[in-house]
């Protein structure tokens, strides 16, 4: 069965709601439907955990004479969005040769910065210059002015090396692509999931999502069926920056695809240890 | 000032990891090669729940379920029984062709859309792409 067989039987479609592009958001919104919650969550699941990025994860100070501790500015570099185009052409660093980091699993930022005026001077992520050509923190044109890491006073200077990596979500949230994940099914509450808490009525009290045009209303003397099962998914990805939404998704599901790939692979290799009559596969791995 | 160090000789660090095959057939007394429960090792919910609701879609199986056995201990069992029309490996083999096959339909409906729509995407942007 391939692709486009599996389509014409039972395959779930996509509706493309609307794709941002602009400084401030960049998102994509669709349906997915006629799928099943399982496949749908999955779907939302790896996008979130286990799309690869890069992110600041060593810090070394040279001096810090800021008033934010060192442990402070770290965990502030860390959540950094750093470009990921590239992440592909980075190995992670436990798969790789190195003792500890090297060019081909990291990639080194310097930030020095020393106020030296009577006013306040406002570090920010323009202020942090990468090696290499695109890992570098994210920045939305000219006019950006990047991302408040600290204030200094005269005379205060911060000057650190940061070494980022390639990482997941998995490990640590700073690796997510997703700056948030819009999940939401049968916007009417017609499969009753949930339960409002109301205080007189509960239409103007829950007013239905943008979603709920989609979906026929509930009729006031609609029976319930209670084998009815959810069958749109109604997603938002919005990124950080480090990645184009529309690339998460897809590389989300490619992902996905291989996680799948690698147990099918080895399921066979116990099936054929036990002699069972494995089927042989269907169709090359995806 | 030390750089704080990760401890390498651990292998994976932060990243949740359990040694081992990555998938195995649990010891059971029965005889049946009907049924069956596999131990998943670095999989969760992600994979256990999508495999469990494609592999209880097909005919011939009487149960499909997954439970993650302990929060700390990064793996999943699935247990399959079936009729005996097909014994347990074979349908969590069909299952994972099933659920490659609606991934990959569901990555082309995708991108198609995307480029209906007029907008691009990057060409072999998938990083970890073998
Ligand atoms: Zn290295």
């Amino acid at each position: 069965m391939d692709a486009t067989a599996f389509a014409q039987e039972t395959g779930p479609t996509i509706t493309l709601l609307e794709v941002k592009d602009s400084p401030e958001t960049r998102s994509v919104s669709f349906i997915l439907s006629k799928t099943d919650l399982a496949t749908a969550n999955a779907l939302r699941r790896v996008m979130i955990a286990e799309v690869p990025t890069m992110a600041i994860d060593l810090v070394e100070f040279e001096s810090n004479t800021s008033v934010l501790t060192d442990e402070f500015l770290a965990h502030r570099l860390g959540l950094i969005p750093l470009n990921s185009e590239q992440v592909g052409t980075i190995t992670y660093t436990r798969e790789c040769s190195c003792q500890q980091y090297c060019p081909q699993c990291s990639v080194e930022l310097h930030l020095n910065v020393r106020c030296t005026e009577d006013h306040t001077r406002e570090v920010t992520t323009r202020d942090l210059v990468s090696s290499h050509t695109s890992i570098a923190p994210v920045l939305n044109g000219p006019n950006d002015r990047g991302i408040l890491i600290a204030k200094l006073r005269k005379g205060q200077e911060i000057n650190l090396r940061c070494i980022a990596k390639k990482g997941t979500a998995k490990e640590h949230a700073k690796w997510s692509p997703c700056a948030g994940v819009a999940f939401e099914y049968d916007p009417h509450n017609r499969l009753r999931h949930t339960t409002y808490w109301i205080e007189d009525d509960v239409k103007s009290e829950w007013p239905v999502s943008a979603n709920g045009r989609f979906e026929p209303e509930v009729a006031e003397d609609e029976p319930f069926d209670y084998n009815a099962k959810p069958e749109a998914f109604y997603m938002t990805v919005e990124g950080t920056g480090a990645l184009d939404p529309k690339e998460i998704v897809t590389t989300g599901l490619r992902i996905l695809q291989a996680k799948l790939s690698l147990v099918q692979l080895l399921l066979k290799e116990i099936a054929e240890e036990r002699g069972a009559v494995a089927r042989p596969p269907m169709n090359g791995f995806h | 000032m030390a750089m704080t160090e990760p401890s390498y000789e651990h292998g994976t660090r932060g990243v949740p990891y359990i040694d081992g095959p990555k998938i195995v057939v649990m010891a059971s007394d029965s005889q049946d090669p009907g049924s069956a429960t596999f131990c998943i090792r670095n999989e969760d919910h992600t994979l256990g729940n999508a495999l469990r609701y494609i592999i209880m879609k097909k005919c011939g199986l009487s149960f499909c379920g997954y439970s993650v056995p302990h929060p700390s201990e990064y793996q999943i069992n699935l247990r399959i029984q079936t009729d005996g029309t097909i014994t347990a490996v074979d349908a969590l083999h069909q299952g994972l062709s099933d659920l490659i096959d609606l991934t990959a339909h569901v990555k082309e409906t995708f991108t198609d859309k995307i480029k209906q729509g007029g907008y691009e995407l990057r060409e072999g942007a998938d990083p970890d792409a073998e």
